[in-house]
């Protein structure tokens, strides 16, 4: 039994760790400075640091890779990986906003975050990022700067505050023992199998990372993917036209969601309880970011050898995620070169091998040798290739108008507003 | 130096972590509830965030759940917790099934939630069992005891988790001249009945009142056992206060605060009520 002051120590934690941060140190002193553009003397400076990498931990093929491979390839260098593990990446940058809060510039505690998207976009707000060093990176050469999928991340511009390491690309996972192909041809196909087979589909309710995804899929059907294309270049969407799709696309999936699990009444909290209602046979399908690690699910016998993945008609949407380095870690110049490492083309096409993520490296760019083993790499009969995967890949549109999709989908169909 | 001086001396270490964490930490989110926002850089003093909160309908729906989880799980700890006790005395044995109590009390409410997760969910152990058992057709038609829509599961952990706390309380109360005074009662011709009724309940009340309060402030601020078995909407307060804490526009934190702080009332007055109830701090310790 826990004292009473739950809730306070609950929602202390970032005071705590303000005033704690504050108690130990770290005074208004500046950050030791990191001249980028010397890669040498970044690699001196490294050299004897620890750094601390937060980040998802929830995948053990990659926590093993992290500390397998990146770890020994650092530990080369004279660098010491400390991998710590977090549930949410909200946490790591709620931390480092603590420490911010504390007035400490200098000497902080997170040096290297994996994160993209709303995390970035946060950190940004909270101008909290070190910046314009990615360019700099020795490996950069490999990875296509000016791809907009780099370039900007969820429509706010990276301007070299993080650097690029992993592709993520949405697909449709299903059984095909109970699903046919043409079952999952489109969201419109798919919906009707739900109202014929009533309870095997579902997805997270947003916020979930995995969930707010699966929101925009049905949300891009209606839109089309040129409209959705064209606003991701123009910096969002026209209110009148996002109303009008959204106001469509959610009463069709209110209509729709009397076939989803629990007749659609609710949905899991998180994509962990939705891959764990299709190992246990009460779901039939849903929607990843993680196309890749579906193959050894399905070697290890937690998923159905039965099970395929699909791209539905509308396409898929591919985001691609970094590593940020905060303004006032304490292992800066550890941290930048772990960034170098990561991007690798070796580093690279060991983490698609031994995870099935995909790389972020232009195979164009690479040693046609090299290039030659990327497409050798056979994931089974369940997984497609990143080349069928991203074949018509739909970008991520601004955070501003992701919140909002969110928003309003909890509202109009969680809480079943007019 | 006097022995007060003293005492308060060798407590001034304990005392001042749990000062600076607890108050300090209140203090932030009252702040912050109140548009103090130097991350955002932006400090306006405003009750906006409140306003927000309390005409949210996510909180209101919050509100009715919360309460009615915490109510059922509180009212049933106390019941079973104090049924338990009285069993346990009636059978001797006291030691070996107190041990037993406090090795329920040494799990961790995260553990408690995904145990009763694997116990009572659509594809868990209870619903396999009615299958094969030829109760049910298919594991489908079992009813939904985990994110349901009054809160079944949530109510099965706190109670499963809460009783033998109460009972442990409850067993300590339950001492030899609580018997005296029932042997008492029954050499005046009171039946067990009566007994039950006149003098063990009175002993028991205060006690098992006074941890059904600790228990209530616990539940109605617990977070992850809602955050795994139940729903994201309705969601229990303080559900709905850390995801706003997550939310990933800074400007929502202060209504996370908000509705933090009222958690913290909330708590606040169940522990009042609880010190009433023991009739204020024991002055003789200090």
């Amino acid at each position: 039994m826990t004292r009473p002051a739950r809730a306070a120590a609950l929602t202390a934690t970032l005071a705590a760790t303000a005033l704690l941060a504050s108690a130990c140190g770290g005074g208004p002193e500046e950050a030791v400075a990191v001249d980028t553009s010397d890669w040498d003397a970044v690699l001196a400076q490294a050299e004897g640091q620890s750094v601390d990498w937060y980040m998802y931990g929830g995948d053990q093929r990659l926590n093993d890779f992290v500390n397998g491979e990146v770890a020994d390839r650092l530990a080369a260098l004279g660098i010491t990986l400390n991998q710590v593990k977090i549930t949410d990446t909200a946490e790591a940058v709620n931390k480092v906003l603590g420490e911010q809060q504390a007035g400490r510039t200098s000497g902080g505690s997170v040096d290297a975050i994996w994160v993209n998207g709303e995390n970035f976009a946060t950190g940004v707000q909270a101008d909290l990022w070190a910046c314009g060093w990615t360019a700099d990176l020795p490996n950069a050469r490999y990875v296509d700067l000016d791809d907009p999928a780099v370039a900007t991340d969820f429509g706010v511009p990276v301007e070299g505050c993080e650097a690029a390491w992993q592709q993520a690309s949405s697909a449709l996972v299903y059984d095909s023992a109970v699903l046919d192909e043409a079952d999952v041809e489109s969201v419109e196909s798919l919906l009707a199998w739900t109202a014929r087979e009533p309870g095997r589909f579902t997805h997270p309710a947003p916020p979930d990372f995995t969930g707010s995804m699966a929101v925009r899929t049905f949300l891009y059907d209606t839109l089309g993917a040129e409209t959705v294309t064209a606003a991701a270049e123009d910096g969002g969407l026209d209110d009148a036209v996002y109303e009008q799709a959204r106001d469509e696309t959610f009463d069709r999936l209110v209509a729709a969601s009397d076939g989803f699990w629990r007749g659609g009444e609710t949905y899991p909290v998180s994509q962990e309880e939705v891959e764990k209602l299709y190992a246990d046979g009460e779901i039939s399908a849903f929607l990843t970011y993680g196309p890749g690690a579906v193959s050894s699910l399905v070697a290890d016998g937690v998923f159905p050898g039965s099970t395929r993945e699909t791209v539905l008609s509308v396409g898929n949407i591919s985001n691609v995620s970094f590593v940020g380095v905060p303004a006032n870690a304490e292992d800066r110049a550890g941290a930048m070169v772990l960034a170098d490492v990561l991007q690798d083309p070796e580093v690279q096409l060991g983490l698609y091998e031994a995870t099935g993520i995909f790389p972020v490296v232009d195979l164009d760019t690479l040693d046609p040798a090299l290039a030659e083993r990327f497409a050798a790499v056979d994931a089974g009969p369940s997984v497609l290739t990143p080349a069928e995967l991203t074949a018509d890949a739909l970008p991520e549109l601004d955070s501003a108008t992701l919140a909002r999709i969110e928003d309003d989908w909890r509202a109009q169909v969680l809480r079943g507003e007019e | 130096m006097s022995p007060r001086l003293r005492i308060a001396l060798l407590l001034a270490p304990a005392l001042l972590v749990v000062g600076v964490f607890v108050v300090g930490g209140v203090l932030q989110a009252v702040l912050q509830s109140l548009g103090y926002a130097p991350v955002v850089g932006e400090s306006r003093w405003t009750l906006d965030a409140y306003r927000r909160v309390v005409a949210d309908p996510a909180v209101r729906a919050s509100l009715l759940l919360t309460a009615r989880v915490s109510l059922i799980s509180t009212a049933a700890a106390a019941v079973l917790g104090t049924a338990l006790a009285l069993l346990v005395r009636r059978l001797g044995g006291r030691r070996r099934l107190a041990a037993l109590f406090h090795g329920t009390l040494a799990v961790p409410h995260l553990v408690g939630a995904l145990a009763i997760g694997l116990l009572l969910s659509p594809s868990g152990l209870l619903s396999r069992a009615a299958y094969r058992l030829g109760l049910v057709d298919s594991v489908q038609d079992v009813p939904a005891l985990t994110q349901d829509a009054f809160g079944w599961g949530i109510i099965a952990e706190y109670t499963w988790k809460e009783t033998p706390f109460v009972a442990v309380v409850a067993l300590a109360a339950l001492s030899r001249r609580v018997g005296d005074l029932e042997d008492v009662a029954a050499t005046l011709g009171a039946s067990r009945w009566q007994r039950l009724r006149e003098v063990t309940l009175p002993v028991l009340a205060p006690p098992v009142a006074a941890a059904s309060v600790l228990v209530l402030a616990f539940v109605t601020a617990s977070y992850e056992v809602p955050r795994l078995l139940g729903r994201p909407y309705p969601a229990t307060l303080s559900v709905e206060a850390f995801q706003r804490y997550r939310d990933i526009d800074l400007t929502s934190r202060p209504e996370a605060m908000a509705l933090a702080v009222l958690i913290a009332l909330l708590t606040t007055v169940a522990a009042l009520v609880y010190l009433r109830l023991v009739g204020g701090l024991t002055r003789r310790s200090l």
